[in-house]
Order: structure tokens, then sequence, then C-alpha cells
């Protein structure tokens, strides 16, 4: 008899728990490939340890999607405002097909991933395409779909679709709220398991120890809550006191003990004292039934309060893990390198967006022609080739100031431009890249019930600075030239001056 | 078509006038602010939007005001407990606005209005209205019953009675922006 349940050792978690149905599509060719594609892409070349592949990540974030889940949809945990706008997180049939499809969302989140994973992705691929629709493809191509019509229950792959590429990439097909929900449970710019298994499965190989974070208390302290209130929403009907006041009585939790302290939150206590009137404390038990509440606002992932040290920390091994180790300047050069070489090397100039040839391409085909190229001076690609395996990368010019974006937001175009003016484009390369989320701003279930934003309640998260990079990389042959002439030009260059103002 | 600064100029434009008059200035409310002002009044600031949260929502409009705040040009101040935080706009993003008067001065009575007409709605009243926007403008062969139905069938809690009014407050709007604003 087949064994059911298989255990896979993994660094990060211990265990990775999968069923015969999930380890059918581990054994796939689509998800084999991922075994010879680096989750860092070229970071190993300065972080020895950074080796780790895809294969892995993916795993890790199937697990960690299951355990999200279980605690979501634990009914000690469900907010009663939720349990009436998702009736599917009672229904134990429902939950059982959406626990599967959201695993096998995370398992296959990545299958469409290029060789180098992001280094080369956006000039290498056709407009309109990226690794998000490769993915796509994938999880909807006759394999997989055979794959998912064999499992019981059957899964659809156009569920397994959404919930790995969520609402962002997947602008076209409509998301019930349910499935938003659990879209953001993979993907999701606060507490997607996505990020949670890359900061610690990166940190861990990279040996850089920022990315690490106690995932195991965020976890267990994570909920689907109302999104915090914003000043002049809805008054509550029926809610004198929150009439007399103006403050909104949104998210008090049915399930919250009578005898939950009045306010226990250290920054509510703080803002008491700073002397702006707090809204008045609703005693849960005084209002178990939900129907005073004017209208449910949006679910989001949100947290327990016990858990907002935990979320901070993740925020924060964010930040410095994007700072340190994912922009570190001589990785951005040797993915400017790969791009060179990749642009001479593939037919065309761009990988196939045919999901069969794309699956022919892997790091191990791309480095053996890499060193190839490396060592024939007429191979196509044997400059960039060779500057990334002979470690003659370009070296850093200029790397992007708060000083000097504030006299030009655009200081770095403003550089880049002059040198390449002055030295020649072939010699000078940039690299830009700012944060792609919003401000940290999630709900928060206090102590005694109530709903609050994230940023009201965390000063970490306030203070968090977005990540912003520019670099302006030069060859190593004019570095020392062109700091000369950067320490002289740098004010004059980057002082706006009357330009066009047209559309 | 706008380059960056131009449409950081607009965006923090909208932000100032928002606040000025009495918006609470939240991520909700700069999001559908901008696309009443890119659907309704014609400011091409170039975002695409789709129907997510509280109503039409741009990614790349999320992340830009993350650039911005990255840039100096908008900042995100603390609010008590236990609400969210407001954009303010910043003496940088005063003189970035200066450095395109062309472009400020064709769009600034167009964001006024906007401003004007959304500051002091809450978040629930934007939705209807930015939703029901995005219904006429995405159901051009359709009639507001149907239309109405559609806002419905999407936001559960938007009555059909509810997104009549908001389609018809689209109308008004619409009308009123066409003779106040040459």
């Amino acid at each position: 008899m087949p064994k059911h349940l298989h255990e896979i050792r993994d660094p990060i978690h211990v265990f990775v728990r999968l069923d015969t149905d999930e380890r059918s599509v581990v054994d796939s060719a689509p998800f084999q490939r991922l075994r010879h594609i680096h989750q860092l892409a070229t970071t190993f070349l300065i972080y020895p340890g950074a080796t780790h592949k895809r294969f892995e990540h993916c795993l890790g974030v199937m697990e960690l999607a299951g355990r999200v889940f279980d605690v979501v949809t634990h009914p000690y945990n469900i907010h009663e405002d939720i349990r009436r706008v998702i009736p599917q997180i009672t229904d134990p049939k429902q939950l059982g097909y959406w626990r599967s499809c959201l695993r096998m969302a995370a398992l296959c989140h990545d299958i469409g991933h290029l060789p180098f994973s992001h280094a080369a992705e956006k000039e290498l691929l056709p407009e309109e395409w990226d690794h998000e629709r490769l993915s796509r493809e994938l999880i909807l191509s006759p394999e997989m779909r055979n794959l998912f019509n064999a499992m019981t229950p059957p899964l659809r792959a156009e569920d397994v679709v959404k919930l790995a590429v969520g609402p962002e990439e997947a602008n076209d097909l409509s998301f019930s709220t349910w499935e938003t929900i659990l879209a953001e449970i993979i993907v999701g710019d606060a507490f997607g398991v996505d990020r949670m298994d890359y900061l610690l499965r990166d940190s861990h190989h990279a040996g850089v120890p920022y990315g690490r974070f106690d995932h195991h208390r965020l976890i267990d302290t994570l909920r689907i809550l109302p999104s915090p209130p914003a000043q002049g929403d809805s008054l509550s009907q029926g809610d004198p006191v929150a009439q007399e006041s103006g403050a909104p009585t949104i998210g008090v939790q049915g399930n919250v003990p009578q005898d939950a302290p009045a306010q226990t939150s250290s920054t509510a206590v703080a803002a008491n004292q700073s002397g702006v009137a707090p809204p008045p404390v609703v005693n849960p038990a005084q209002h178990s039934h939900p129907s005073y509440i004017q209208y449910p606002r949006e679910p989001a992932l949100g947290i327990e309060e016990g858990g907002l040290h935990s979320a901070a920390a993740l925020m924060v091994a964010r930040f410095f893990m994007y700072s340190q180790l994912y922009f570190h300047p001589i990785r951005r050069a040797y993915d400017i390198h790969l791009k060179d070489f990749l642009k001479d090397w593939l037919s065309g100039g761009q990988f196939p967006t045919d999901a069969n040839r794309h699956l022919e391409v892997t790091d191990n085909e791309v480095t053996s022609a890499l060193l190839h190229a490396s060592r024939t001076p007429a191979a196509p690609g044997h400059d960039a080739a060779r500057r990334l395996m002979c470690r003659d990368h370009f070296r850093l010019l200029y790397q992007r100031h708060p000083e000097d974006v504030a006299i030009n937001p655009e200081a770095g175009e403003a550089i880049f431009s002059a040198a390449c003016e002055e030295f020649g484009e072939e010699r000078v390369r940039r690299d830009r890249y700012s944060q792609r989320s919003g401000a940290p701003d999630f709900p928060v279930l206090t102590k005694d019930g109530r709903i609050a934003s994230s940023l009201a309640m965390s000063q970490t998260l306030t203070q968090l600075e977005a990540v912003s990079i520019d670099f302006v990389f030069v060859d190593k042959a004019i570095l020392n030239k062109a700091q000369d002439w950067l320490r002289e030009n740098r004010l004059a260059i980057i002082t706006p001056t009357e330009g066009p103002d047209d559309e | 078509m706008m380059n960056r600064l131009q449409v950081a100029a607009l965006l923090t434009k909208l932000v100032r006038s928002m606040r000025h008059h009495g918006s609470w200035c939240g991520e909700t409310h700069v999001q559908k602010a901008a696309y009443v002002a890119q659907q309704l009044a014609g400011v091409p600031l170039g975002f695409e939007f789709i129907l997510y949260k509280h109503g039409p929502f741009s990614f790349d409009l999320r992340d830009e005001l993350t650039s911005l705040r990255a840039d100096g040009l908008l900042q995100l101040e603390p609010q008590p407990f236990p609400y969210g935080p407001k954009f303010k706009m910043t003496e940088t993003a005063r003189r970035l606005q200066q450095r395109f008067p062309k472009t400020v001065t064709r769009y600034e009575n167009a964001l006024g209005f906007v401003a004007s007409k959304l500051a002091n709605k809450q978040v629930d009243d934007l939705e209807r209205l930015a939703t029901a926007l995005y219904a006429k403008s995405e159901f051009t062969d359709k009639d507001d019953q149907q239309r109405a139905a559609w806002i419905n069938q999407k936001k559960p809690h938007v009555t059909i009675d509810e997104a009549l009014a908001a389609l018809a407050e689209v109308d008004e709007l619409k009308e009123e922006f066409a003779s106040v604003i040459v």
C-alpha cells in the first residue's frame, strides 16, 4: 500500500510534509526543473553559501501556507464580522478543498521562473510577460491539469492560478473576497508566506542573520480581520457610546472574554498621555451581536496584538535583507552582466515563452554557456561572460543619497546620463529599484477586541524606511577617472535646470 | 505622456488639495481621488486600476506612493489609536511642483475640483462613488440598473439602491465638472 504522507527534511521548517497528491506535482517535470534554478541568482558569487534553489523554497512556501490556513480558519480564531462576510470559512467541505488548493498554489507559485530567477527577467521576455504569467501558463497546461484532476478532491487549475499569482498579477481575473484573502496568504504585501520563507531561507543560506524573525509566533497570531478604520468611518448603529463620541466601533470580537482588560495597548496608553482622546472602550460582552456595525469593512490579513512585535520584526528583516543582500551593489552589477550575456546568447535576445521550450532551459545550461563564452573570444556574449566568470565586474560609481534626492528625486538618472555622455554608454550602467508595496498598514486585533491600524500601534513600523536604490556602475578601467569627474561635477549635474514641461 | 516627475508633481498637488479641503488623506482616499481625477476629470496620471480594495485600486499607484515617500516628496503622518496614517506633502514636493508650472497650471483646477468633491467623504462613500464610476467606465453598453446589480454582486455590502444613488452622483459630478472646468 503506498504511503499517503511523506516528509522531506528542511533546514528552515525541519520537516515539510506532503500527501501523495502533492508529491505527484513535486515529481512532475515542471517542478523538478526548480532544482536547477538558483533562488538568489548570482548572489553565490558574493555570498558563497547562497546556492539554494527554488525547489526547496516552494516546498517551504507550501508548508507555511498550510500552517497559516489552519490558524486563520480555526473556529476560535474567526472574527464575528468575518464569519458573516466569508461564509466558506465555516463550511468544512469547502475548507478542505481550499486548503488543498492553497497548498498547491503555494507549491506551484514559482514554476514559471526563468534561469537565475529575477536576475534577467524584465528585459529578456516579450512585453506583458513575466515569471508569474509563465507560472500561470504552466499551471493551466494539460500536464498539470491532469495531475490536479486526479487528486482527491480534484482541484480546478483556474483556482490554483488565482491563489498562486494573486490579483496584482492576474488583474484580468475576478477574485471573490475569500480568494483575495487566500492569495494574500501566499503573495500578500504584509504577511505573504512567500516572503516569510524567502527571508528565512535566504538568511540561513547566505549567512546573513538580518532575515530572521519569530515566524512561529507570527503565524500563530495571524487572523482574518476587518480593515482598520479611517477617521470619518460610519458610526455604528445602536451604539450610543460610539455615537456620542464620534468614534467607530468596528470589529468587536464576540469571543473575547468578559473580563478582558479595558485597554492594554501601551501605544494606546501613550496616546492618552499625549492628550489625544482615544475612542471609548467598548465592552465586547455587551456587543456580541454584530448588527450594530453599519457595514462590514473589507477583510484583510491582520494580526492579534500579541504578534505585533513579530510582525514588526518581519518588516525590519525585510528592510535589512533588501538593503544588505538583495541589493548588494556587486550582485546587481553581476545581474547586469548576466543580462548582457543572455541578450547575446539567446536566440532573438529573449527567453522563449512556449511552455515546453521554457522547461528546457535552467541555470545549468546558462552556466555551461557562460563558461564556454568566457573562454572563447568569438562566442556571443564573450565580454559579459568573462566579466562574470573572471570577477571583472563593473564598479559602483554612485549610489542614491538622501541629500541628493532632496535636490533632485532623479539624481541617479542625471548622473547616469552625464556619465554616459562623458565616458560612452558602453562603459556605464544604471540599476534602479523602488520597493513594490505600500506602507505596512494592516489590521491589529487588540486585547480588548478592537481593530486598529498597525501604524497607530507600532512606532517601529511607522519609522521604517521604504527601500529604494539607484546605482550607477562604470567599467573598472575608468573607475578612478570617473570618481574624480563625479567629485568635481556632482552638484552641478544633479541640480535641476529649466527643462521641458510638456506632456 | 508625462514623465515620472510630472506625475509626482500632480499627485503631491492632489494630496495637498485633499488636505486643504479637509480630507483625512489616507491611502484609500488618495487611491480613490486619483482614480476619479484620472477617469472623470481627465488628468493623465497613467495608472492602471482594477476592482480591489474599497473599489478601484492601482498597485502601480500604491508602489508610486511608496517611491514618493522614499524620495521625500510625501510623508506619512501617524495618527492616534486606532486610525491609519495620513499622507502629507513635503517642502521638496512644493519645489518639484515649481519645476513644472505648465503641467501644474493645466491640471490644478481639475485636481481642486476632485479634492473639493471627495475630501469630506468617508471611506464607504468613496468606495461606492469610485466603484460606480468604474462601472460606468467599464460597462458603457449597460444601463444603470444593470451596473447597480453588478456593483451589488461585486460589493455585497453596497445595496442596489446605494449603487443607483452613487451612479446618479457620478452623472452629476460629470455634468458639474464639464460646466465648471473649461
